[in-house]
């Protein structure tokens, strides 16, 4: 089953690194098109002009622009970030602790959005056009138009301050007569994921269930539906055997651009419940003006959204098997 | 006389050019208006739309008013200030239908004056990405597999890599956060699916007979693209018109809760925020349900229009 060529798979690698350095570019041109410069955040009235001036030393911006670039890049992918100036410590570090975090929540967010869109779209698109299907259309698309951080708000005031069953803020208890063993830690952590988690899919699943509607709907048109039904097959197996594994192909492109929305989403929801990733990370860095830490962040972000196309691009091509491979 | 013959005859051949398309748009008026979810969109539409053109008709006050102390220029008592943000009072000890927030206005009279805001920031965003995205997607389609498709496309692929939020929250923080620059920030990111969903719909419509027929008639590029591409892209078009305004709107509710919207407007996002920065989330449900329930409706209203336009367009698909 070697269906995917080393060709095929390098030529889609160069493609996600090119577009990485294109964004690191306008990450570039954007920061250092700010009123002032790169460090004025940083300085404060009580400076003496040589402290200033070996400060925009340490952060190279005596240098001549193309030199500051090629250091940028440089540093960028070898992981040098820099220092964080609000928390003194390499950046990098901070990314490190915070980026598992993150693929924890958005991870398990992407798991149950791609089930329960795929199939609830499954079940829309083959009973199409009928009462169960407008309404059930109508509904999610009015949850598709939440506000998600009003949405888990409310959630949270339900399930936490009403009925006090699920935690609402940070990722695990922070008290330290809290005893770590396995089992304790990950009840712990579930009891904590379970907000952000439904508050995240809750409106996410839709953007996939759009997709998997109109296609579902396409394939039931197809001859291998109709044969599969002439031949006496049950509903059910008709459905989910030979019409909704051929409608998923769309689902798989549709999972690229799905991807950045969650992203979008993970950082409102990490906002809202103190979970300790990079989302919440980034606000805060622009808020506080932390340049070092936004870029950062910002940097590993688009790089988790070109590596999460990489994989499905390839997980789709894979999984097509009408595409013919080491060609395109 | 010559000129009334003349007016005549210009009557003649506008109603021969529009009558076709008036009958078209009939046609699909009929057929949109069996959709119950399309008219239900419209007429919350039109709701907000009202609101925005007569706030002073649909609101009790302006939001200058203050609970107890009205437009007066005076100071509440300290009881009164301690009774805000007061639950929804019927004329005793003042009309506020919705109660009021902590500060005393009236949460129905904010709602009814922040429509205009939703509707502009929802319009502008999404006229404006259907501007940049509709020529790029009609250009990259019909001329497709050149280099002028391959370049497009590569932008656009790039594009996409950028995550989007994020984006937007660098760019409004580095350019300062205001109305125009966050509605540029989303039109920014936003024109790509328009690109791609158009150029689509392009490539197939380019291999079409009366696409060829035109070419051997000798009809240049740009009156095919104009005349006989767009006018088949336009009601798709619109479809995305619609769902980019409502994802706008998520938008900018988004920044406002993140503490990126402009302060000196008034708007439905910045109303929730307030309820946080205020700490009433769980004490004042009727501070902060409102102004949800209102972005939830205009955003649902323009995904409704827009995926009833799509099932009028595509009749195929029923």
């Amino acid at each position: 089953m070697t269906r995917i060529s080393a060709r095929y798979l390098g030529k889609r690698i160069v493609v996600s690194y090119i577009t990485l350095l294109v964004i690191m570019t306008l990450l570039f041109a954007l920061l250092r098109s700010m009123p002032g410069t790169f460090i004025s955040s940083m300085i404060t009235p009580e400076m003496q002009p040589e402290q200033i001036q070996r400060m925009r030393e340490v952060w190279g911006l005596n240098e001549p622009l193309w030199k500051q670039y090629v250091n940028f890049m440089v540093n960028y992918q070898t992981g040098e970030f820099g220092m964080s100036p609000t928390n003194r410590v390499p950046v990098w570090d901070i990314m490190i602790r915070r980026l598992p975090r993150t693929l924890i929540l958005f991870g398990a967010a992407f798991i149950v959005a791609y089930i329960v869109g795929p199939l609830v779209g499954m079940y829309l698109g083959w009973l199409r056009g009928s009462r169960k299907d407008k309404s059930i259309f109508a509904s999610s698309l009015v949850m598709y138009s939440m506000p998600a951080f009003w949405l888990a708000w409310l959630f949270i005031w339900l399930f936490n301050y009403e009925l006090g069953w699920l935690e609402s803020t940070y990722m695990y208890h922070q008290f330290p007569q809290f005893e770590w063993t396995v089992v304790s830690t990950i009840t712990n952590v579930l009891h904590h994921i379970t907000l952000p988690l439904i508050s995240l899919a809750f409106v996410n699943w839709v953007g996939v269930m759009l997709v998997m509607r109109p296609s579902m709907n396409n394939v039931t048109e197809e001859d291998y539906v109709f044969l599969a039904q002439a031949k006496g097959l049950s509903e059910r197996t008709v459905m989910i055997k030979h019409a909704a594994r051929n409608a998923l192909i769309p689902v798989a492109t549709q999972a690229i651009v799905g991807l950045a929305f969650l992203i979008d989403g993970s950082i409102i929801i990490e906002q809202v419940f103190s979970w300790p990733g990079i989302g919440q990370l980034i606000v805060n860095a622009v808020i506080s003006k932390d340049y070092p830490v936004a870029q950062a962040s910002f940097f590993i972000l688009a790089v988790l959204v070109v590596v999460m196309r990489l994989l499905t691009d390839v997980v789709y091509t894979y999984l097509d098997p009408r595409i013919k491979f080491g060609e395109g | 006389m010559s000129t009334q013959s003349e007016s005549g005859f210009e009557l003649d051949t506008l109603r021969e050019r529009w009558g076709p398309r008036i009958e078209r748009f009939k046609r699909g008026w009929d057929r949109y208006t069996t959709h119950k979810m399309g008219v239900a969109g419209l007429a919350i539409l039109v709701l907000f739309t009202l609101w925005a053109l007569f706030p002073d008709v649909f609101a009790p006050h302006t939001p200058e008013w203050k609970a107890y102390i009205g437009y007066e220029n005076t100071r509440m008592s300290p009881e009164e200030v301690n009774s805000l943000p007061h639950p929804p009072a019927f004329g005793d000890p003042f009309f506020a239908p919705l109660g009021t927030n902590a500060s005393g206005q009236g949460i129905y009279s904010m709602l009814v004056y922040a429509a205009g805001s939703a509707l502009y920031i929802g319009l502008a965003a999404g006229l404006l990405s259907s501007l940049v995205g509709v020529p790029l997607g009609l250009i990259s389609g019909f001329y497709g597999d050149t280099w002028i498709d391959e370049t497009i496309q590569r932008i656009v692929d790039v594009m996409y890599g950028l995550p989007f939020l994020p984006f937007l929250i660098v760019l409004v923080a580095i350019r300062g956060v205001n109305t125009t620059n966050i509605i540029l920030g989303i039109a920014v990111t936003s024109w790509l699916n328009n690109c791609i969903l158009i150029r689509g719909e392009t490539l197939s419509l380019k291999e079409r007979a009366y696409i060829e027929s035109a070419q051997v008639a000798g009809a240049s590029d740009t009156r095919i693209v104009f005349r006989h591409i767009l006018p088949n892209v336009l009601p798709l078009a619109f479809v995305f018109l619609a769902q980019d305004a409502a994802a706008a709107i998520l938008a900018q509710a988004s920044l406002a809760y993140l503490g990126l919207a402009d302060f000196t407007a008034n708007s439905w996002g910045l109303m929730i925020q307030n309820v946080q920065a205020h700490n009433y989330i769980y004490n004042a449900p009727w501070w902060l349900i409102p102004p949800g329930l209102a972005i939830t409706a205009i955003a649902a209203a323009f995904y409704f229009i827009g995926f009833s336009m799509e099932d009028v367009t595509n009749p195929q698909k029923e």
